[in-house]
């Protein structure tokens, strides 16, 4: 099961290398939307922390639905889903590996992005680099697992990239709350709440709830 | 699929006819004025019962998503449905009447810094979007298990959100239930609770209605398609 999701996400990379499609966009993408945040808060007038770890926030899960609404179009467009589906795997499988391919494009998305959100609101200080890091790991786990139910669930549908965003960003919420608040407890300052477990247990435990309710649920997706 | 039975109509129908004004008449001219709010505070007695139902109503419809992805009933996804549905409902009413409360006793229409109004804001999104999907794939199979993955799906986001939306903890929403009971006199109690069982009947009233007439349009298209010599 685990084997054949590491072999279904490294097909989707390899493709990915070949092609080309999803994460050049994702990485444009995701510069768009930093400059348009940053503009649409005035940030030019002096960023504060709270205002850099938003717009480094939001750029991310938009980026991240972008992504995903590609997450089973070279399944869907080649008839290879039926074929997957007809192959003696797990649907957990299918729906783990193209988790796992999400996470690797986040990934690659983030190694330009967040370097070059540093650049451009931090010339001198900014966040202690771990925190930061790591809550960006523990969210790209979260949003892979649930996007890629959701676009899984998504897939039959008519309106499918318009129901997308629609299904993700609801679930997204509470990552970005998350996320926001270690970036910004990574300045040194009071980012508050989430008492015992800080902002990144949450995160961890909302990766260990989702990946339970979506494991358990996976075999009932990708239709019959 | 009939092995499950019919909802009862009538016993929610008199529950709810006698209950919902009863709790207006209690509200109105059994309990006080609260001291610290006032009269805008009678508004308690609609807002918090409708919200609690509205959280019953989501909950029901996961668990009969889970009892569909496990039984294949489709008897149970139209349960699951009908249960989203009636949360939606009075999910409204509850960011209705929620902003009214705040506006009177905040002086603000909305906070951002309060958990619970937020953590139903985020609910509220998610559960909309349920129909979004379930409308936008075709009648089958497929349709009733997405459905069912995805009302299953905000178990774990009703949770979460709690614990996320803490982080601003600004203790303006009154914590009438806390551990130590309940910080309330007994009049403000009882008109609450009868609310509350108004409310709920009225939920079970709601979806027992909406269920009979799902199900009497699924019988529709099946005699159609017998009448018309197609297999069922």
């Amino acid at each position: 099961m685990i084997g054949a999701a590491l072999a279904l996400a490294r097909v989707k990379l390899v493709l990915e290398l070949r092609r080309r499609e999803v994460v050049f966009a994702m990485l444009l993408f995701v510069a768009a939307t930093i400059v348009i945040v940053h503009f649409a808060l005035r940030a030019d007038e002096g960023a504060g922390p709270r205002a850099a770890a938003g717009m480094l926030w939001a750029a991310v899960v938009f980026t991240a639905v972008l992504g995903l609404l590609r997450a089973f179009a070279a399944e869907a467009e080649e008839g290879a889903l039926d074929a997957l589906l007809l192959a003696p795997v797990d649907r957990a499988a299918i729906w783990l590996g193209s988790a796992l391919a999400q996470f690797g494009f986040l990934v690659v998305v983030e190694l330009v992005a967040v370097p070059l959100w540093w650049l451009l609101f931090f010339q001198e200080g900014g966040p202690e680099p771990l925190p930061v890091i790591a809550a960006l790991l523990l969210a790209n786990i979260g949003i892979a697992l649930v996007g890629t139910l959701a676009a899984g669930l998504a897939l039959g549908a008519r309106t499918r990239d318009v129901l997308l965003p629609v299904l993700v960003l609801p679930l997204a919420i509470p990552l970005v709350l998350a996320g926001v608040t270690a970036t910004y407890g990574a300045f040194g300052e009071e980012g508050g709440g989430f008492g015992p477990l800080g902002p990144l247990g949450f995160l961890a435990l909302y990766d260990l709830i989702f990946l339970a309710l979506a494991w358990g649920t996976s075999e009932h997706l990708l239709g019959d | 699929m009939r092995a499950l039975g019919r909802p009862s109509t009538t016993v929610p129908l008199i529950l709810s006819l006698i209950l919902v004004p009863l709790m207006v008449v209690l509200a109105f001219w059994w309990t006080g004025d609260d001291v610290d709010q006032g009269f805008s505070q009678k508004i308690f007695y609609l807002h918090v019962p409708v919200a609690l139902t509205s959280y019953a109503a989501f909950g029901y419809g996961a668990f009969c998503a889970a009892m569909y992805l496990w039984r294949r009933d489709p008897e149970w996804d139209l349960r699951s449905y009908v249960g989203v549905h009636s949360g939606t409902i009075f999910g409204t009413l509850v960011l209705l009447t929620g902003p009214i409360w705040a506006k009177a006793s905040w002086g603000v229409w909305w906070n951002w810094g309060d958990r619970q109004i937020n953590v139903f804001l985020i609910l509220f999104l998610y559960y909309c979007a349920y129909f979004m999907l379930r409308f936008s794939l075709d009648e089958g199979e497929r349709r009733r298990s997405a459905s069912a993955v995805y009302a299953l799906l905000g178990v774990g986001l009703i949770p979460l959100s709690f614990l996320a939306v803490r982080i601003a903890e600004t203790l303006i929403h009154p914590t009438v239930f806390t551990s130590s009971g309940a910080a309330m006199p007994n009049t403000f109690l009882v008109t609450f609770l009868v609310g509350l069982a108004g409310m709920l009947s009225l939920m079970a009233l709601l979806m027992a209605v909406e269920l009979r007439g799902k199900r009497t349009a699924m019988r529709v298209l099946e005699l159609q398609r017998a009448a018309r010599g197609e297999d069922a």
